[in-house]
């Protein structure tokens, strides 16, 4: 059989890209075998297959079986030995096997970074019988045909095995901390009060979990304390402006009254004009993070869902890798070429004409730099296929930013106008753009303060309209929302940029969080969280997680060795293990009784209508097997009341009650598309009603 | 010993941490409260249950500490 080459790409979709660029006639054909699709392309006289992975693989597992902990002995295995779901991942890899046995030349094509390094590698490694050393690396930040030729043509003569071994590190620490923590927990409970339940902890989920916990305790032990404003509307040349009081937040109302009487008077004075001009420097790129900052900030996208879209418009080639934390755009990109593609859309045609006739083009750079890829940019392709609201808000948002990096600094002006309203001193701020320079390329997702203003001048009399005395009070501390913990973990430098959307996400699943855009803990992660504070405080402490990314970083820069940071690793899960070991009862017994009342809370409905003092609750009949709502002092021989529940699906009570009758409402979520609500009173009028207008 | 609200053990005057922490603020912000507002200390803890900035967990001490007063009161 005639030899070829194998490419490995990271997945299906970027494999039939990778094809497509590299077949001369830009006509790759589409093959598969046991429903494993592979690309077969032709590039002057070489065979080329492609062949794809489907995300990891393989992944890091035990050495040995069973449910105990200390675990530190662990080993690379595909993916499908270890959780079912994947199961169909061993089909995958013998294809892939297969298709290696044939090839003369390998070629990873994987994204370059950390996570798509370890795929390349770990197929290479295990299913291609260790062809890693001599496969060699495309490297390339866009999927258009130019980019990948040039990078086929200029292929990397190894792995980069540093950013390999920082990978497989970071996996390993990460399974480490996993593995040990969570059977630390989950066997706490189970052993000291038979309770099963699957808890987790992770060395990044910790410390994000505190910064959640430490804002909600400040904003539940929070006392408000009152102070007072004062507002002035007054008249300009029929314009209305509103004034506020030189000092923002008066102390006592006593106060606050004597002010706003001496106030009530007609006219008043603009006793003095501040006028100040500044520039405004054009935004920087978009690595990742501002990324997902900007989406949420102006559709309420969460971090994880930019980042699936984002990873949409790269694999169709519309925009450059988007997992990158660089603010710079170097111009090997050629500008000039992306926005004369650019500009063959009417959307953007104007904009891009204008900035293709400046003499030249420079972006404002951020100071993030990502050896690996420039900051994320549009590639000039535009949609083939109509894009969907999601992918065509971020596409649009990505170009705009792109087109505002190269614009010219916006000028602006600020005007302080101070008025005196029987010697009492008010203040007005103005803002008003002279110049809008790269604000008219961002014009959409630029919040502007401007109004239009009057002729302003000092000595100048003013109409006092009226005069407001505001009751205020202190507020607490803001809840974390998707964008702000994500600012905050990149502040902290715990995960990355790749990591932090789906560590959030973890803690969703675990049911630790709750809430979308206002996130709370929830009462097992309050008592998971306080637990590990009181045993193993390093665990949840940000130092600890951050030495650690730091050291794994040295790995990529050849100054630390994958095996020294495993070995600290073991070193310190040997501490905690131990401690949680000799504390097993009473950690269990805190998480146990945690647990037991928040199960009883779930099957909580509400107090009880008849008896008045027994609490309705959800109980499983043993003698059929069917649910129901009982009355507690059913137990006490004190009251009988039940209702019937539907029997299929999650049942959730209701804080309110019946509008109608007063009785407990619960909400069934057999479908969680069309969930339904349903009184508890058979003979609640609601349903008459019902059958009625049936 | 535990603490008075929800049974956890306490630390310190039969609160647990939590408990604990509310309580000291609540204390803290009396003065604030009453320069502003010249009230009485249970006028004070009536205004704070009600306000809904006020969190759980000092809501929960305010309660205990408003029928505390008035147990004191009934015992005088």
């Amino acid at each position: 059989m005639k030899k070829y080459t194998l490419i490995i790409s990271e997945k299906p979709d970027a494999a039939n890209r990778i094809a497509v660029a590299l077949d001369d006639k830009g006509k790759a054909i589409r093959e598969n075998s046991n429903g494993v699709p592979f690309f077969v392309a032709k590039n002057g006289d070489k065979e080329i297959i492609v062949a794809s992975a489907i995300g990891h693989l393989y992944t890091v597992s035990g050495a040995k079986k069973g449910w105990f902990y200390p675990v530190f002995d662990y080993q690379w295995v595909p993916r499908w030995m270890v959780k079912k779901e994947f199961l169909k991942n061993r089909i995958w890899l013998k294809v892939i096997s297969k298709l290696a046995e044939d090839a003369e030349e390998f070629v990873d094509a994987c994204d370059y970074d950390i996570e798509g390094s370890i795929i390349g590698y770990c197929i290479l490694k295990y299913a291609c019988n260790s062809k890693e050393k001599m496969a060699r690396r495309m490297k390339y930040s866009t999927l258009t045909r130019e980019e990948l030729r040039e990078s086929f043509i200029n292929l990397l003569p190894q792995l980069d095995f540093a950013l390999i071994e920082a990978g497989l590190a970071r996996h390993e620490v990460d399974w480490l901390y996993g593995i040990n923590l969570s059977r630390a927990l989950t066997l706490a409970v189970k052993n000291s009060g038979g309770i099963y339940t699957t808890l987790s902890a992770g060395r990044v989920q910790g410390p994000t979990l505190k910064y959640i916990e430490t804002r909600e305790k400040n904003i539940r032990i929070f006392v408000p304390t009152p102070f007072w404003s004062i507002t002035a509307k007054i008249s300009i040349d029929n314009h209305t402006f509103e004034l506020e009081y030189e000092k923002k937040s008066i102390a006592t109302k006593s106060n606050a009254k004597v002010i706003r009487a001496a106030c009530k008077v007609k006219e008043g004075q603009i006793i003095k004009i501040d006028e100040k001009k500044f520039q405004q420097k054009p935004p920087v790129p978009f690595d990742l993070g501002t990324l997902q900052s900007e989406a949420y900030r102006l559709f309420r996208y969460t971090p994880m869902q930019t980042a699936k879209i984002a990873q949409h418009l790269y694999i169709n080639a519309l925009i450059s890798y988007p997992r990158t934390s660089s603010q710079k755009l170097p111009p090997s990109i050629d500008y000039n070429n992306i926005l004369r593609k650019l500009s063959k859309s009417a959307m953007y045609q104007k904009l891009t004409q204008k900035l293709l006739a400046q003499p030249m083009l420079k972006p404002n750079e951020g100071p993030k730099f990502d050896p690996a890829h420039p900051a994320i940019y549009p590639t000039g392709n535009l949609p083939e296929k109509v894009l969907d609201t999601t992918a065509k808000n971020i596409y649009d948002l990505i170009v705009k930013r792109f087109l505002a990096v190269f614009g010219e600094p916006a000028l602006k002006q600020s005007l302080k106008v101070s008025i005196n309203i029987n010697q009492n001193l008010f203040f007005m701020m103005c803002y008003h753009t002279l110049k809008e320079g790269w604000i008219e390329y961002y014009k959409s997702y630029v919040n502007s303060k401007d109004i239009s203003l009057p002729l302003f001048f000092e000595g100048q009399k003013v109409v006092v309209k009226k005069v407001t005395l505001k009751d205020n009070f202190t507020k607490p501390p803001p809840r974390f929302n998707p964008r702000s913990l994500l600012k905050k973990m990149e502040k902290e430098e715990i995960g990355t940029k790749a990591t932090r959307a789906n560590i959030i996400q973890t803690l969703y699943d675990r049911k630790y969080l709750e809430g979308k855009q206002n996130m709370s803990i929830t009462d097992l992660g309050f008592e998971v969280t306080e637990v590990l504070r009181q045993h193993c405080p390093r665990v949840i402490s940000s130092e600890m997680t951050k030495k650690l990314e730091e050291k794994m970083e040295q790995i990529q820069l050849k100054q630390e060795t994958r095996q020294n940071v495993i070995a600290i690793t073991i070193e310190n899960l040997k501490n905690v293990t131990e401690t949680l070991k000799q504390k097993q009862l009473e950690i269990g017994t805190q998480l146990g009784q945690k647990i037991k009342q928040i199960r009883f809370k779930k099957q909580t409905i509400g107090n009880c209508p008849k008896c008045q003092t027994g609490t309705l609750v959800i109980i499983n009949s043993k003698k059929t097997g069917k649910r129901f709502v009982g009355c507690t002092n059913f137990f006490e021989n004190k009251c009988d009341t039940s209702f019937p529940l539907p029997q299929k699906g999650a049942i959730e009570p209701l804080a309110t009650p019946c509008k109608t009758c007063g009785y407990p409402v619960i909400k069934n979520l057999g479908n969680p598309k069309h969930p339904w609500k349903m009184c508890l009173n058979l003979n609640c009028p609601t349903k008459e009603m019902k059958k009625n207008e049936l | 010993m535990s603490c008075k609200i929800c049974g956890r053990p306490s630390k310190k005057e039969n609160y647990c941490n939590l408990h604990l922490k509310a309580y000291q603020n609540i204390c803290e912000k009396f003065e604030a409260w009453n320069n502003a507002l010249e009230v009485s200390w249970i006028d004070y803890l009536v205004s704070i249950s009600k306000n809904s900035l006020t969190g759980e967990w000092a809501k929960e001490v305010v309660k205990y500490l408003i029928e505390d007063e008035s147990r004191n009161v009934k015992e005088k």
